[in-house]
């Protein structure tokens, strides 16, 4: 039944059945079908989504206001990425409604999500360098005319731009800009295909504070033009300041929407990270001693690969035998920390010193020989050669050494003897050591680099995410050998974004947020809520 | 006055020139899509090949043969290109090896051997050569003469093509696809641009173009069939693309460049002048590795380089 | 638009097509290549046995088989040694000539003063040095600058072949024959120098050959079994983890295609010590050896050993291509199946990594 015609007779001349008071109200909506609150931009229901192995949406609820600023908060693995990748097309819910302006909708593709109007600004920008700032805009416009005069799209991008308050050069090329200014490009590339309702994902990890608050100001002018943004982060204060009502997922379901104004930090921190329940914290055979120094990393300064500064004035001691966690939502520094400490990336300032000694910068091999172990968060293609067979991998760090070496030939036999005793010792599954390593399970795979990197007699390892990804079986065994090294001696950084993880095996308790270290606290003195905090940028005298 | 060296050298060079230029055109196009193409010479010659067959067998009035004759080499050539193309961008392989193995197809001991020798082509004379064109009667002016007026069809024809060219890449909706494919087929891939399609369509575009060059060889220069022919013209044709910086303008100049070394070569031979000619042979080579290395540095890398995927297959990422 | 079929990425990689992909691609070269003759009016089954007759079975097929097969097995030997680092080096032919450069400069300054035996290993020396110099220029310049180490040895093949025409044909340089007035042509080696061939089996094998085939032992045990192709192989799996262990990529880039253009250039060597006994630059530059060894790589999977067994299967039939020149035989029959044989080879290089699934029950996200 169509509302338009309906509207536009008087009431009493009108059908029966359009007397209800719907129908002069769809009249003042323009027509629309169904009598469902039309200030409702986007209303996801139910919607479940499943892995191989996981369940990353499991009933999610999901409703944001027309015209508002909306921030979806959540710890890495909550479910916001999958999320929003189903609002923007790139999957299909296996279950569960998406509606738009109260109408069901259905996406095959991120075409048709854009198309509809939704518009999402991607952590990793797609932008084509060379190009400049309108070609790239106006690219996969279908209403890019076909012949594209410079000065008219140039002038067409610059009123956008004027429109919502920000500044960027037309005719700039897209390397010349900062990454605030990219970002930019993004959000007027969503802009100018019409996009009501514009997806940010954690869009302030890339800015300078001045950057962000100009991005809030931008976002401030699109909703008081009637568009909605939703706003993906973990910054608590952030979150605090820009938005009008947050949703907060954990574990792939809604743990609840509240009003901005009436909530706090701390009431935050506690939706996202849960309630404060006696976890089991791992009986240590020996505990560490913090006094006698392994790991020492002072002052250090050190870039990402865009040569933007990722670290600021790390300060990190670990002793023998301890385990110290460094928490933190990834992105915050955490793997350009390791790589200066395995000496895979130059420091820009400061120095690291193991053992006492202090390593050359930049030099893994030296780090290796110095006594560092390092177990990066890339395991098949940074710690590991994937195509090349357990045994040469086992042999990866040690291939130079006189046991498995001579006049520059490799001695097969003791390679492939010494990969047997580790695979037995460790109990990796494996036909034999002959097997390219991505023919393993994950579990098998940490497990053949754990103890490579053991077998090297470290006195400090480094682990990234040792557990991530893994399967139940496979997250004990690991965190069982990490715990048993501990005993033995060896000094363990434990740089991990599983809250739960750090809390149950740290003796002392780190936290990194934006490059710098924000709290240094014994574990037993920590809170699941007060770490949660200082992971989202509070300060430790707030957290506390 | 015309029949000063430089006068000489200046005409003569943007003949040698032409093919030259059709050749880097398609190059332009393949590479600029993000593929690479080392069978150009292969193209080349099978163009030439297919053009000298087509003037003895395609019976009319003289332009007609003539205009055919391209066609066939065209059309011949870009089945060639869609091979290359089904290698590199449907199977992924490796461009570099393709390439080569196109070359040695249907090189100077391949394909467009085997063809003329079945064909027969060999034997006759081309009877419809592309002449010489006396544009507005203006051919035997002072300078401009020779330079201007003094040109077959497929020259004029080339300087259009290098305006349409430009316009084509930098001004339509369609080039700033293309280039995007180039520079980042994942961007283009994710805004819904076809990758597959602009990469095949421009290597076949590439390839008729190159073969264009080859029939100009068999049916203006010599003008008849020699095996292997163009003699590593489309191996300079793949350096003048870097040497142009992969635009069109520029890709002419350096053409002609390359064709008054070849024509200055030759005059120095017939007047027996001291200069070692292989010295001037030497220098678009080693002019080409220059500029390679200047394009591959930070800073030009970003301004001026090669289209930033080139020569890589395109894999989407799976979620 | 949808295919009715994808390539999905193989998971394992079963050791028989390390011999049924160069095996199947030779077939399916034939198969095309006949089918080829056939649209053309001639008769494949006699045309492929007389190239059989011809290279391999009749009376002294196999010692110009082998002769062509000796400077194959070098170039094959150039490229599989890049190529498995993944640096492409299509330069093995410039290699070639700069090694046949020096190898020529080197005997003919021996000019038979000394013991042959120590003629030849200078000579060798001289060729892989040249060689050597000219691809690790090559090297360096992909290490340093990234440049595209494909284009650069490209050029570098051109102006080898300027070099050889400009040492013979147009100066009086040491390595023209100055009797050779008419047509200038390289000045030759002193017959004690010539390097010996051996008769084994009415068959001659000469010894450049033998010398491959130790190179070809020598280039497998260095990457099976030695700390630089231990390195080489975790650079070409993944840059990050030789990063993440400390390895000099630079240099070992450097290194491996010096070795490559090395291979070559003793590849030239043999060129002027084995054949030609002098610095033949129309026939050197007339072969192209260089680039029929990348297809001897390609064929042979990257393998050493095999490379070998592919140069003499290319060398019978470019062998046979030569004798059977004549109006019966077309001219451009071996580069056609040699090209064919690649296409294969490079679509058959595709099954190892993909396997070929049908796209009808497929769910798209």
């Amino acid at each position: 039944m169509s509302g338009e015609g309906a509207g536009r007779w008087p009431a009493p001349f009108a059908f029966p059945q359009t007397l209800s008071t719907s129908v002069i109200w769809r009249a003042d909506n323009g027509g629309h079908e169904g009598a469902t609150m039309t200030n409702t931009a986007v209303h996801m229901t139910g919607v479940v989504k499943r892995f191989p192995g996981v369940v990353a949406n499991d009933g999610v609820e999901f409703d944001v206001r027309k015209g508002e600023v909306h921030a979806l908060l959540g710890e890495n693995g909550a479910g916001k990425s999958t999320l929003s990748n189903i609002l923007t097309g790139l999957y299909r819910p296996d279950e569960g409604t998406i509606e738009l302006d109260g109408v069901p909708v259905s996406f095959a593709s991120p075409k048709a999500a854009l198309d509809a109007g939704i518009g999402m600004v991607h952590q990793h920008f797609r932008l084509v360098q060379p190009f400049t700032v309108a070609e790239n805009v106006v690219l996969g416009n279908p209403q890019t005319p076909f012949t594209i005069n410079a000065g008219d799209v140039n002038k067409q991008v610059a009123e956008l731009a004027l429109r919502f308050d920000m500044a960027v050069d037309p005719a700039a090329r897209i390397w010349q800009l900062s990454v605030g200014e990219q970002q930019r490009v993004e959000i007027l590339k969503v802009l100018h295909r019409g996009a009501q309702v514009l997806i940010l994902d954690e869009p302030t990890a890339v800015l300078t504070p001045i950057e962000a608050e100009a991005l809030f100001r931008t976002l401030r002018t699109m909703t008081a033009e009637g568009r909605t943004v939703i706003f993906i982060s973990h910054k608590l204060d952030e979150v605090m300041s820009v938005s009008d009502r947050i949703t907060v997922l954990r574990g792939g379901r809604t743990v609840g929407t509240v009003e901005t104004k009436s909530t706090s930090a701390r009431e935050l921190a506690s939706m996202m990270v849960g309630r404060s329940v006696e976890f089991n914290r791992v009986v240590r055979g020996r505990p560490g001693n913090p006094r006698d120094v392994v790991l020492s990393v002072q002052g250090v300064n050190g870039n990402d690969d865009r040569g933007r500064q990722a670290l600021h004035n790390v300060n990190i001691t670990v002793g023998r035998g301890e385990i110290v966690g460094v928490a933190g939502v990834a992105g915050n520094g955490q793997r350009e920390l390791a790589e200066v400490i395995a000496g895979m990336r130059p420091a820009t300032d400061g120095s690291v010193s193991v053992g006492g000694n202090t390593l050359p910068n930049g030099k893994a091999r030296a780090a290796i020989a110095g006594g560092l172990a390092h177990v990066p968060e890339d395991r098949l293609h940074t710690g590991l050669a994937a195509g090349m067979s357990v045994e040469d991998n086992m042999a990866l760090k040690t291939y130079r050494t006189p046991l498995l070496s001579r006049f520059g030939m490799l001695r097969r036999n003791a390679m492939t003897e010494q990969a047997t005793e580790l695979v037995t010792r460790y109990d990796v599954k494996t036909p034999d050591t002959a097997t390219p390593v991505r023919l393993l399970s994950g579990g098998n795979v940490q497990k053949v680099l754990l103890s490579r990197e053991f077998s090297t007699n470290p006195l400090v390892l480094v682990a990234a995410s040792p557990t991530r990804g893994l399967d139940v079986g496979a997250i004990e065994t690991v965190r069982n050998r990490l715990v048993e090294a501990a005993d033995a001696g060896v000094g363990i950084l434990l740089i991990s974004e599983d809250l739960e993880e750090i809390m149950s095996l740290a003796d002392r308790i780190t936290v990194m947020y934006e490059g710098r270290i924000v709290a240094d606290i014994p574990a037993a003195n920590a809170s699941r809520e007060q770490i949660g905090m200082l992971m989202g940028g509070a300060t430790l005298e707030n957290a506390q | 006055m015309n029949s000063n060296l430089l006068i000489i050298i200046a005409a003569q060079a943007i003949f040698y020139g032409t093919p030259l230029f059709f050749a880097a055109l398609g190059g332009v196009f393949t590479e600029r899509s993000g593929v690479l193409n080392l069978g150009v010479e292969g193209m080349m010659l099978v163009g030439g090949v297919s053009a000298a067959w087509s003037s003895q067998h395609i019976e009319g009035p003289a332009w007609f043969t003539v205009l055919g004759s391209l066609l066939v080499a065209m059309f011949a050539a870009s089945l060639v290109a869609a091979v290359h193309a089904f290698l590199c961008v449907t199977l992924k392989a490796n461009q570099t090896v393709a390439g080569l193995s196109i070359t040695i197809f249907a090189g100077a001991v391949g394909l467009s051997s085997y063809l003329a020798n079945v064909w027969h082509v060999a034997e006759r004379q081309v009877d419809r050569p592309i002449r010489k064109l006396d544009v507005l009667g203006m051919a035997d002016t002072p300078i401009a003469g020779p330079l201007l007026f003094n040109h077959t069809i497929l020259t004029y024809v080339s300087w259009v093509m290098c305006a349409v060219a430009t316009w084509y890449l930098f001004r339509t909706k369609i080039g700033l696809q293309l280039r995007a494919v180039g520079e980042s087929p994942q961007t283009a891939d994710a805004i819904g641009i076809s990758v597959v399609k602009y990469r095949y369509l421009h290597t076949m575009l590439g390839g008729s173009l190159a073969g264009l060059g080859g029939a100009f060889y068999s049916l203006a220069i010599v003008p008849t069939w020699v095996d292997g022919m163009t003699k590593g013209a489309g191996w300079i044709a793949i350096a003048l693309v870097i040497f142009g910086f992969w635009r069109p303008d520029l890709t002419l100049l350096g053409a002609y460049l390359f064709g008054a070394l070849q024509a200055l070569g030759i005059q120095l031979k017939s007047r027996s002048v001291g200069i070692p000619g292989d010295l001037l042979d030497a220098i678009p080579f080693v002019m080409t590795i220059i500029v390679l290395v200047l394009v591959s540095t930070r800073f030009a890398h970003k301004r001026i380089g090669a289209p930033a995927s080139l020569g890589v297959p395109y894999e989407r990422e799976e979620r | 638009m949808k295919s009715p079929v994808r390539l999905e990425r193989r998971l394992h990689q079963p050791k028989q097509l390390n011999w049924a992909i160069p095996l199947v691609s030779l077939l399916g070269a034939l198969v095309v290549g006949a089918l080829v003759l056939l649209a053309t009016g001639k008769n494949p089954i006699d045309v492929y046995w007389r190239m059989l007759d011809r290279g391999f079975l009749s009376e002294r097929a196999l010692t110009g088989t082998l002769r062509t097969a000796t400077p194959l097995a070098f170039t094959g030997l150039c490229a599989t040694a890049a190529f498995r680092l993944g640096v492409i080096n299509i330069g093995g032919e410039g290699q070639l000539y700069m090694g046949a450069v020096g190898a020529s400069l080197v005997g003919l300054q021996m000019g038979g003063t000394a013991p042959v035996g120590v003629t030849i290993v200078v000579m060798v020396l001289a060729g892989m040095l040249f060689g050597a110099m000219y691809a690790g220029f090559v090297g360096m310049l992909r290490a340093q600058f990234n440049t595209s180490e494909i284009i650069t040895s490209l050029m570098m093949n051109y102006l080898a072949g300027i070099l050889l025409n400009y040492l013979i044909f147009n100066s009086t340089s040491y390595w023209r024959d100055p009797r050779s007035f008419g047509f200038p042509s390289g000045k030759p080696l002193e017959k004690r120098d010539f390097w010996p061939a051996y008769d084994v089996l009415g068959i001659s094998i000469p010894f450049g050959l033998v010398l491959a085939a130790l190179f070809a032992f020598v280039l497998w045990v260095i990457y099976k079994r030695s700390r630089l192709g231990f390195e080489v192989e975790v650079i070409a799996d993944s840059p990050r983890a030789a990063r993440y262990v400390g390895i000099r990529t630079k240099w070992t880039i450097i290194a491996v295609t010096a070795m490559s253009g090395a291979l070559a250039g003793a590849g030239g060597a043999s060129q002027v010590g084995d054949f030609a006994h002098y610095l033949d630059a129309k026939g050197l530059q007339l072969n192209g050896f260089g680039y029929t060894g990348i297809v001897v790589a390609a064929l042979a999977r990257l393998n050493p050993i095999g490379a070998l067994f592919v140069a003499v299967l290319l060398g019978g039939l470019t062998n046979a291509g030569y004798s059977l020149q004549g109006p019966d035989f077309p001219s451009g029959l071996v580069g056609t199946l040699q090209g064919l044989i690649l296409f294969c080879a490079v679509a058959g290089e595709i099954l190892t990594k993909y396997r070929i699934r049908s796209n009808a029950s497929a769910v798209t996200a």
